[in-house]
């Protein structure tokens, strides 16, 4: 999938790169049958990464208007913030919009990790 | 006449005497197995039914089957019920139960026994040794500070399964435990199985509230603390060899429902029906939904399950755990896990260790935030007010899961302060407060909310606050995951919330059938006499056909089934409902509604031990956080559908978050229920009259010479 946003510099891409505070955290869950929904939270974008990866057994549970709202506020990243917001709006389902959000999430981590001389994982 | 079905005879150890005692079934049969025998045996056998920690040396804890444990009777054949009074409870330690999968209680039925009642405490640790008809107290105090699967290992070399089992019969009649005279014909006795084990580990011997009994390699019943039950009698694990088989009454009627449940009910592989709702959950039907082999993973199921809900992998960890010990430690390995298969690894890892210990994960599920929030909140560290030496900053690697289920296994660091139970451990620290905010999350009873907010489903809410536990009885949840997940893919719903309620309601018998209203969680709807019918048959049905008849929690009851024309599923139906294995294994001819009937004799029965234990109305209450903080809406989940009736009368999927319970209407709500289960409403205890008219006049007998009767 074809991504267009500009390169974080190399202040936005450490914070992209790291993690924020227990206060900051975004609440996030897990729909697991037959378990229910097992609550958790993410405080970093990798984190945010493995939590949409998508997994035959269950799903995610992220608020993407919240999640768009986090990055911008918490992380810093108005432009990956516009771009959750664009997929949020155009996506036809949840799910569909979690998918797109996690290709995403991974295409900003590699744009960060390379400018910050870090091994490209995704 | 035979028991068909049964195989006649209960195990009493009094570990005090080490005395073996044989009960004749035919006495408990009106219970039909499992909890209700399970319970009635209590009754019997506990000298003081008083007791409110499970760890009294006056505890009974019974370990029971069910007729259907060893036949082919589709997802019922292999589970195990456990009860007894609890450790860990808030504010008491109720009566309780919980069940284990695996190949034990089949194996207990083919040494010829129907369950093993345990009374009293062993001056020092033993273990018993059953095989067949031989059963012995041994010595643990070589086994005594081991971990689960390291116990069982010793006890296959102690009996003598030194070797590969697969080439080699194992002569019972040639083991170390038998004397000539004691050994029988040549043709009994031999097995090329391994003996099936139950024990405890550091949990459990440590009499912490999160012990756990473990058979095999990830088979535990967690909830009510029976592990540390186990600890406190010097029981460390109870062997079973047996070859026996179970007789069956009517086996042409019994192959038969087979063959049906397989023709009709059953989702096929070669022609899977993926239009029912989406993938989650692998293929769409309770009844069979096996996930397909993976090069990555393989089923693996109970003894006799045509189902494979446990998982063995190729990375070798984590096998034959499922469910929550799998995912109890996600939220928090990811926040170190550089990978996706990282993660995996520390996942299963972690339930490796959890299985090993002996622990209860259940409770880390919503505890774990809790005891991170302490840490976060400058509460809980190094100094701090609650003095850990964790390494708290370690929270979400392996390491830490190791360390921090050590203490709590041990009575070290918080683990102190915890073996006494969750709820207990908080009002110690003075963080009360945190089950008003909701911080702390525990729902009921002192048991962590499950995944199922009471605050949206509430059978499941309803149902664990006036039973003793949470009640993990996934009868009605399905709709909510399956219906919010075809909302999350935007696919077309599959059966609308009218047809579904109704395909419901077809089999609510006796108290709900025809009323679809029971189903309706809207707001206006959620005090009503219609809920409480629904969790009143819940309760009745899950006390006799999963807990007594052990039809599988996961797979049972088949409302609806996609693959039938009609859309009806299996339960209650002629050709393959509950009753028809349960008579063609037992030549019973018992009717759905009178297995419901008996369900609500044993319930009555628990109530009694309960009420005998101190239970009034007045206690009966969710953790003040479900009154005073709303279901935060999409937070954890977009939402959370649910057939509700609109103001117009009209059915629709709707979210129901974003709600709280009003402790007022709640209160309302539990008179009606009362009233319904012809107990007393001011106080919740049952009245003579009802509990005569179900032949249970000795409980109304000793309820009146407490005081305790509800009139």
């Amino acid at each position: 999938m074809s991504h267009r946003m500009r390169q974080p510099d190399k202040k936005l891409s450490q914070r992209l790169l790291g993690s924020v505070p227990y206060s900051d955290r975004l609440p996030a869950g897990r729909l697991l049958p037959s378990l229910g929904i097992i609550p958790g939270d993410v405080r970093s974008l990798r984190e945010l990464h493995l939590v949409l990866t998508p997994d035959v057994r269950s799903l995610p549970g992220v608020d993407l208007t919240a999640l768009a709202d986090w990055v911008g506020r918490v992380m810093g990243d108005r432009t990956l913030a516009h771009g959750i917001r664009t997929i949020t709006r155009e996506s036809r389902s949840y799910v569909e919009g979690c998918m797109k959000v996690y290709d995403l999430v991974g295409y900003r981590l590699d744009q960060a990790r390379e400018v910050a001389g870090q091994e490209v994982l995704t | 006449m035979p028991l068909f079905g049964y195989a006649a005879k209960i195990l009493r150890l009094d570990l005090t005497q080490r005395k073996v005692i044989v009960i004749e079934t035919e006495k408990y049969h009106r219970w039909g197995g499992g909890h209700g025998m399970g319970s009635a045996l209590f009754w019997d056998f506990c000298k003081d039914k008083k007791i409110t920690d499970g760890r009294h040396p006056a505890n009974v804890c019974c370990i029971m089957t069910s007729p259907l444990n060893g036949t082919i009777v589709p997802s019922a054949g292999g589970r195990c019920e456990v009860v007894g009074v609890g450790v860990g409870m808030y504010p008491i330690s109720w009566f309780t139960r919980s069940g284990f999968g695996g190949r034990f209680s089949t194996m207990l039925k083919y040494a010829g026994w129907d369950g093993i009642v345990i009374e009293g405490k062993a001056d020092k640790p033993v273990w018993v040794d059953i095989r067949n008809d031989q059963v012995s107290f041994r010595d643990a105090s070589s086994l005594w500070g081991k971990d689960t699967w390291a116990t069982q290992q010793e006890i296959w070399k102690l009996i003598g399964v030194s070797s590969d089992t697969r080439h080699q019969w194992q002569d019972l009649q040639e083991l170390d435990l038998l004397t000539k005279e004691q050994r029988r014909g040549k043709d009994q006795g031999r097995s090329t199985q391994k003996p099936a084990v139950l024990t405890i580990g550091p949990a459990g011997e440590n009499q912490t509230a999160h012990g756990s009994l473990i058979h095999d390699a990830g088979n535990g019943a967690g909830q009510g603390g029976f592990g540390a039950v186990w600890g406190s009698k010097n029981l460390k694990a109870i062997s079973v060899l047996g070859t026996g088989s179970i007789k069956v009454a009517d086996p042409k009627t019994l192959i038969r429902a087979r063959v049906v449940t397989k023709e009709k009910y059953v989702s096929s592989w070669e022609r899977p029906d993926f239009r029912a709702w989406t993938r989650l959950g692998g293929f769409p039907k309770p009844i069979i939904q096996v996930p397909p082999p993976t090069i990555d993973r393989r089923p693996q199921s109970c003894q006799g399950c045509i189902n494979g809900c446990r998982t063995r992998y190729n990375i070798g960890y984590g096998n034959e755990s499922a469910c929550q010990e799998t995912a109890w430690y996600g939220p928090f390995a990811r926040k170190v896990a550089k990978t996706a298969a990282e993660n995996t690894e520390i996942n299963l890892k972690a339930a490796d260790l959890v299985q090993r210990y002996g622990f209860n994960s259940f409770l880390f599920q919503t505890g774990l935030h809790w005891l991170e929030y302490l840490h976060e909140e400058g509460v809980l560290g190094r100094g701090k007010k609650v003095h850990s030496d964790l390494p708290w900053e370690k929270l979400g690697t392996l390491e830490f899961a190791e360390k921090l289920t050590h203490a709590l296994s041990t009575r070290t660091d918080i683990g102190r302060d915890m073996a006494d139970g969750w709820v207990q451990a908080a009002i110690k620290w003075g963080r009360g407060r945190d089950l008003q905010t909701g911080a702390m999350q525990f729902s009921y009873w002192g048991w962590p909310e499950h995944g199922y907010d009471p605050r949206a489903e509430l059978e499941w809410g309803y149902g664990s606050i006036l039973g003793d536990r949470d009640t993990n009885t996934h009868c009605f949840n399905q709709i909510f995951t399956t219906v919010s997940a075809a909302f999350a893919f935007a696919m077309p719903i599959r059966i609308e919330a009218e047809e579904m309620v109704n395909l419901h309601a077809r089999k609510l018998s006796p108290y709900a059938k025809g009323r679809s209203e029971v189903l309706d969680f809207s707001d206006a709807n959620m005090y009503s006499e219609a809920v409480a019918q629904l969790v009143r048959w819940q309760q009745h049905y899950c006390r006799f056909y999963k807990q007594s008849a052990l039809f599988c929690d996961l797979k049972w009851p088949d409302f609806y089934n996609t693959n039938t024309p009609n859309l009806e599923g299996a339960t209650a139906s002629p050709d393959a409902g509950e009753q028809v294995f349960w008579n063609a294994v037992t030549g019973d001819k018992l009717t759905f509604e009178e297995g419901i009937e008996i369900g609500r004799r044993i319930w009555n029965l628990d109530n009694a031990i309960w009420v005998l234990q101190g239970r009034h109305r007045d206690i009966v209450h969710f953790a003040p956080y479900l009154y005073e903080t709303k279901y935060e809406k999409g937070e954890l989940f977009p939402f959370y559908m649910w057939p509700c009736r609109d103001e117009k009368g009209e059915w629709r999927y709707t979210d129901l978050m974003g709600r709280s319970l009003d402790k007022g209407k709640f209160e309302d709500w539990k008179t009606i229920f009362y009233r319904l289960e012809g107990w007393n409403r001011k106080t919740g205890w049952p009245k003579r009259s009802t509990l005569e008219k179900m032949n249970m006049k000795f409980v109304a007998d000793a309820l009146q010479a407490e005081g305790r009767l509800g009139e």
